[in-house]
């Protein structure tokens, strides 16, 4: 083969070149790989780095600050003067604390001469002992050995033991001897210490003064924390700063799933408390740092420090309050969740409180949630709920359902049981032996028992709903009674000017065309009821009608007047136009008794009853509480209105009062076009499908949609639902650059294309995810109305929303309370959804609508209802349930207050179910943390000279207790301004009632009751005026006399107190006659 | 051709077994069917019939009755104002002679089927008794309780082959009627209103029983040919049986005894 001459490329090519490339490629690399393990993946670090400086620095700026505080302190004559004292206490008693010490000294010198000795020789005593007990009784042998124990006794040691004057004594002591010795050195030693500590104590106190003065005039912390604090500082490790919790219960299987794992203090080293305690509070201006400079040091603010007391962030992290991915610490961005398909981004400032709901999502009020809880009240109050399910809200209407379904199937159980148990019965009759025939029969027995056990089932779930009837209720009014309340034009002008006739009602505004405006008017008058008709009645007194307005409590709950003049509460209906569309009669009947219904509503039948399906069984057309049972099967019914409007109990002749001035309420030029489509029964099909398309039912009780589901999302974990499945539609790329629906405006946070974007766009205005969609059917149309919300609104319902998420955490760290917090969480269910806090202040710091009118200013708070922040530790629970279920303690004389009949603002009647009784009951003594059940103590019996002088000194013009609190006399009873002492023995609890009359404004600020009626002498409260005769020489505790007093309280015995003759005073307490 | 002929040979008397076995399935009457629906077995000649007769004692010393204390219910106590009221528990008359005995065939009859009587067998409730104490009658024959006191009572029969039922019955409230499907001696009867009444049902699937009364005598007729097991039940002295064998148209006569308890039972 001949050689060629071509190159050989081994010799002829270099790759140099490439090689340098690719070396300097790789050098890159690594330099790129030491920046991102140093700097690039590591933020924290030049973040930790820079906070130990910067914090360094301010330590050893406050360092001399605060030592000079310290000084000042130290050198102010109070403290001077203190520390003197414990100089002076300590100079009293140095001779006896020497004395002691050299006792002490003394005697355990002595003690520890004696102690050999001693222990040998009751060694000895106790085994010869020993060995004589193990003999038997009376033999020769226990005989011999009981002779070696006495000579135990009486062998005698040699001893030196050390005296009192430093000198030695020898001692030949026996036993006895020694044993006497030992323990009464023994019994001196403990003496001492105890002399010692009585010696030291007028010291130790006054040492105690002195620091808890030091405490009080030193700000912030000490020269002494603050260098440890530096030191702390100077010698920070920069390292990741995690807080890793496990679940208790973790198995191999989860292992990385659940737990808490939160790295956040690696860059916000401000809110390690090890770091920053949480005494100090630390801004970027502390620390000497421009505003805008990326420094994420400061700690939690002042006003957490309540919050973080129950949240210790060692236990619970950062990440379950604040939202974010506590795991990443590569960028701000990642750490704060802050990317498209993390679920639990980091909560901006304004829906903070959302971290809150995370754990607290069975909670209707959350303290420190003011934001929160407001949002859940929209949730509920607005209507929300009528569309959509939230686990925990109001779920009566899927309770009633199932318990409907419960009850048909057992009933279809008993039928086929009745039909076999004649079977089974005839079986044994003819069975070829005894044998199968006893099975027969016993099984026919058992099928009978079950047959009963199945009658006892349905009537349980009968009176289950019973209860869920009085506990369910619709967020607008009824609807089959439209056609007898409302003025028909109104109807369609309401549908479509919602907001307009009324800027504050919870009613949404839906997006209607003219033609479906027409056809749900059309269906909603047509499938309402027509009868039986309403009584009639005479025009009322419209000024009396408007006093009754203003002062029987109307205004906790409704408003009257518009714009700038509208006043009273938001939680029902604005009554400013009510005139213009509302039926006299009908409102007479509404005012006297807002549950009565015209129709009850069989759930069975599913249809309302009338007058004939009651006179088919030959009875009456009475459908009430007390009579709830259809005649037809048996059943509860539906008898009262779904509304949450109490029975105010006004006479009719109030009543048309009310209302007749109700109606004067309207706009002059008020004028509505004639409807007369609405009578056009080719318009209710097509009505009733918009009507069920639209969820009307949720809000609205509706003729034959009783039944009808919500239509909405479920939005118990809305706030982590998957970005994706939230439809953007085609504002999707405007989200993503941040610009608003509008088409224009720059989102203030750039990009909302985010859960809380999603929402808050949403409320603002549902229709903007139809914008430019072409729908043929308008029925395709997205269905939410627009609510009727203002933007603080918003947040609050974005915050709740934005909280209700898929649990991240452990389920121990759901607050759960199993304890007394349980009947708190309860209670605020029914709280709120009754609106008592319109009324009453329920906790501290809370106002009440009533207290905030200015008719109820000044002077006039005497008129407010009762503070109700002690109630659980005032009354008596079961005479708190009674009262309750009727607050006129009567059942004949119910126009007035059963306690305060003096009062002209009235408690209600709300016919609560049992079960929300119980829960109020409980709430109340959980809030007051009473103990449960209460058992009323026994009060010790009166002596009759006790009796005597409690006589003299309730009628003595020093006490003025007759000249307020009621007596039953109604002409006393008219200036009376507080409540019948009959009452006390069933109503109060005597504790709190010793508590009330040495001190009622502790208790209810603003009281009428006076404070100072007793002082303090010794252990005793003494009545601070000229006291009776009688008193001289008493040495019982005069608060507690009157007390029990009280509590033994006859009638007869308050007929003498007031001098009155027996047949004024007849009723007492119960049925005290106060005069209208 | 062959495979085929035999499968089809196989086929059909498979299916023919088939059908035999289901058709043997329905048609079959179970043997052991009760006899109370099914037709008399063989009709009864009643040229050739015969009885048994007797009379049943008591040997032994009997502790006289208790009284009852009725005080409880003034109209009943009243009615016995002339005799205080004794327990029933225990009747002798002359000569020892038993009352309230049961005395019927227990075996022998086989699965004849008799007309169940018209008539009801009738107990009264008179002055807080019943009467009789002890009744007897047949599986599907009314049985007529009646209630002549002034005071409501209630019917308690606690059976164990039947059903129990517990009826109360006002003063001038119609007759009870009841019936029982199955045999069984005997059915102790209650009220619990007043607990001192007792009585007892004795329930038969034929006619052949009586209760004896004061004179202690017994006569069971119409028996055909056969040997037959005769029982006699006391409500506290327990049965005694006897075997006898009749002939046609032949009158036996057996005695029954039964052994008080020691005195002080």
């Amino acid at each position: 083969m001949p050689e060629t001459h071509s190159d050989d490329p081994i010799q002829s090519r270099s790759l140099a070149g490439a090689l340098l490339i690719s070396a300097f490629l790789l050098l890159l690399t690594v330099a790129w790989s030491f920046y991102d393990e140093f700097f690039g993946l590591r933020p924290w670090r030049s973040y930790q780095r820079e906070f130990a400086s910067v914090y360094a620095k301010y330590l050893q700026k406050q360092i001399p600050i605060q030592g000079k505080r310290e000084e000042e302190i130290r050198n102010s004559p109070e403290y001077k003067k203190l520390a003197d004292q414990v100089k002076a206490a300590a100079d009293v008693s140095k001779p006896k604390l020497q004395a002691i010490d050299t006792e002490t000294t003394y005697i355990a010198a002595r003690l520890a001469a004696l102690q050999d000795t001693f222990t040998t020789a009751r060694g000895k005593v106790t085994a010869a002992i020993y060995d004589a007990e193990i003999q038997p009784q009376g033999s020769n042998a226990r005989k011999s050995r009981l002779k070696d124990v006495d000579e135990a006794k009486a062998e005698t040691y040699s001893l030196e033991l050390p005296t009192r004057d430093g000198k030695i004594e020898a001692v030949k002591w026996n036993f006895a001897k020694l044993d006497g010795e030992f323990n009464a050195l023994k019994a001196r030693q403990a003496a001492l210490v105890a002399e010692r500590g009585e010696a030291l104590r007028p010291a130790k106190e006054l040492q105690e003064q002195v620091d808890a003065y030091f405490k009080e005039k030193m700000e912030g912390l000490t020269r002494q924390q603050l260098s440890g604090l530096l030191n702390a500082a100077e010698h920070m490790n920069v390292d990741i700063r995690q807080i890793n919790v496990n679940p208790a219960n973790q198995s191999i299987n989860n292992f990385g799933s659940g737990g808490l794992v939160d790295r956040c203090q690696s860059c916000h080293v401000g809110a390690d408390p090890k770091l920053v305690p949480p005494a100090m509070v630390l801004t970027k201006v502390d620390l000497a740092l421009d505003k805008n400079k990326d420094a994420p040091y400061a700690s939690h603010p002042a006003s957490a420090a309540e919050l973080l007391k129950i949240h210790d962030t060692a236990r619970f992290g950062c990440s379950p309050c604040h939202g974010g991915n506590g795991r990443a610490i590569d960028s701000v961005e990642r750490g704060h969740g802050r990317y498209e398909h993390w679920l639990w981004p980091l909560h901006y400032k304004e829906n903070y409180e959302a971290g809150c709901q995370t754990c607290h999502n069975a909670d209707m009020v959350t303290e420190h949630a003011p934001v929160l809880n407001r949002g859940k009240q929209l949730f509920r109050q607005k209507g929300c709920i009528g569309c959509h399910k939230f686990e925990g809200f109001d779920d009566e209407p899927e309770r009633l359902l199932a318990a409907r379904q419960q009850i048909r199937q057992l009933e279809g159980q008993k039928r086929d049981d009745e039909i076999e148990i004649p079977r089974l019965q005839k079986a044994g009759d003819n069975a070829p032996d005894n044998a199968i025939a006893q099975k027969s029969y016993a099984q026919a027995t058992n099928l009978t028992v079950t047959v009963s056990n199945i009658d006892a089932q349905v009537e349980q779930i009968d009176q289950r709903t019973n209860s869920l009837f009085r506990e369910i209720k619709k967020v607008g009014p009824d609807l089959k009674e439209m056609r007898m309340k409302i003025r028909k034009e109104w109807i369609p002008y309401w549908l479509q000017h919602t907001h307009e006739f009324r800027p504050t009602t919870k009613m949404p505004q839906f997006r209607l065309t003219g033609d479906q405006v027409k056809a749900v008017a059309a269906f909603i008058w047509q499938s309402a009821e027509t009868g039986p008709a309403l009584k009639t009645n005479a025009p009322g007194n419209a000024a009396h009608g408007k006093e009754l307005f203003e002062t029987r409590g109307c205004l906790a709950c409704h408003s009257m007047g518009e714009g700038a003049n509208l006043a009273g509460g938001d939680f029902a209906a604005n009554l400013s136009r009510v005139g213009e569309k509302d039926n006299y009669d009908y409102l007479v009947r509404w005012i006297h008794n807002p549950r009565e219904r015209t129709r009850p509503y069989c759930p069975f039948e599913k249809r309302d009853l009338g007058p004939e399906d009651y006179a088919k069984h030959g009875l009456p057309f009475v459908f009430d509480l007390e009579h709830s049972g259809c005649p037809n099967d048996g059943h509860e019914l539906q008898v009262q209105q779904p509304t949450v409007m109490p029975n105010l109990r006004l006479t009719v002749d109030d009543a048309r009062d009310v209302a007749s001035w109700l109606l004067t309420q309207k706009h002059a030029n008020a004028k509505y076009e004639s409807a007369e489509f609405m009578d056009d029964p080719k318009l209710k099909a097509q009505g009733l499908a918009l009507v069920k398309n639209f969820g009307c039912a949720g809000c609205h009780e509706i003729a034959g949609l009783e039944d009808e589901g919500r239509i909405g999302t479920e939005l118990t974990t809305e706030g982590s639902k998957p970005i994706e499945r939230l439809d953007f539609a085609l504002l999707t790329e405007d989200a993503k650059r941040g610009v608003l629906p509008d088409g224009k405006t720059k989102s203030p946070r750039d990009s909302w294309y985010d859960q809380k974007g999603f929402f808050e766009q949403k409320l603002a205005n549902p229709a903007i995810y139809d914008q430019g969609k072409i729908k043929e059917n308008p029925l395709d149309k997205l269905r939410m109305p627009k609510p009727n919300v203002t933007p603080d609104d918003i947040t609050a319902l974005v915050t709740f929303l934005l909280g209700s998420v898929d649990q991240q955490l452990p389920p121990e760290y759901t607050y759960k309370p199993g304890d007394q917090r349980k009947d708190i969480q309860e209670g605020w269910w029914v709280v709120t959804k009754y609106n008592c806090m319109g009324c009453h202040e329920i906790h501290v710091g809370q106002k009440s609508m009533l207290e905030t009118l200015p008719k109820y200013q000044g002077d006039n708070k005497i008129n407010l209802p009762p503070i109700l922040i002690s109630e659980g530790a005032r009354v008596d629970p079961n005479w708190l349930a009674h009262f309750l279920a009727n607050p006129a303690q009567s059942t004949t004389d119910t126009n007035r207050n059963g306690v305060r009949s003096y009062l002209q603002v009235r408690m209600p009647t709300f016919s609560f179910s049992d079960g929300e009784i119980q829960k109020i009951v409980r709430f109340f003594a959980a809030m007051s943390s009473q103990a449960q059940p209460y058992l009323p103590p026994k009060l010790t019996p009166l002596t009759d000279a006790e009796r005597g002088m409690a006589r003299a000194l309730f009628t003595s013009t020093a006490a003025p207790c007759l000249k307020c609190h009621m007596t039953g006399d109604p002409g006393h009873d008219k200036n009376a301004t507080a409540p019948n002492f009959l009452l006390a023995r069933e109503r109060l609890k005597p504790a709190w009632t010793a508590r009330w009359i040495t001190d009622p404004a502790k208790i209810a600020p603003g009281t009428a009751m006076p404070s100072g009626l007793f002082h303090r002498e010794g252990n005793r409260w003494i009545f601070s005026g000229p006291l009776p005769p009688s008193f001289h020489g008493y040495a019982g505790d005069h608060a507690d006399l009157l007390v029990r007093y009280m509590f033994q309280l006859t009638p007869e015995e308050q007929r003498s107190l007031t001098g009155r003759s027996s047949a004024a005073a007849s009723g007492g307490a119960g049925s005290a006659g106060a005069s209208h | 051709m062959k495979a085929r002929h035999l499968f089809v040979v196989v086929m059909t008397v498979a299916l023919a077994f088939t059908m035999v076995s289901c058709g043997s399935k329905e048609s079959a009457p179970p043997a052991s069917a009760p006899a109370a629906n099914a037709p008399a077995a063989s009709p009864i000649d009643m040229a050739t019939v015969g009885s048994v007769g007797g009379g049943v004692t008591v040997d032994g010393t009997v502790a006289p009755p208790r009284k009852i204390n009725m005080a409880a219910e003034p109209s009943c106590a009243a009615a016995h104002a002339g005799a205080p009221p004794v327990n029933q528990e225990v009747v002798v008359g002359d000569n020892k002679a038993l009352a309230n005995v049961v005395v019927y065939v227990k075996e022998g009859i086989g699965d004849r089927a008799f007309d169940i009587p018209k008539a009801p067998v009738a107990i009264d409730q008179k002055g807080c008794m019943y009467e009789p104490h002890v009744v007897a009658l047949m599986a599907g024959q009314n049985l007529e309780v009646r209630n002549d006191d002034k005071t409501t009572h209630n019917i308690h029969p606690v059976p164990t082959n039947n059903q129990e039922w517990n009826k109360s019955q006002a003063p001038g409230a119609p007759a009870i009627e009841e019936k029982f499907a199955r045999p069984e001696v005997s059915i102790p009867v209650k009220c619990n209103v007043h607990p001192w009444m007792k009585a007892y049902i004795a329930v038969f699937k034929h006619p052949y029983y009586t209760v004896t009364t004061k004179d202690g005598k017994f006569n069971l007729k119409d028996l055909p040919p056969g040997t037959y097991t005769i029982e006699a039940w006391h409500e506290k002295f327990g049965t005694t049986s006897q075997q006898i064998t009749i002939g046609a148209k032949e009158t036996k006569s057996i005695n029954f005894v039964f052994k008080a308890a020691p005195a002080g039972d």
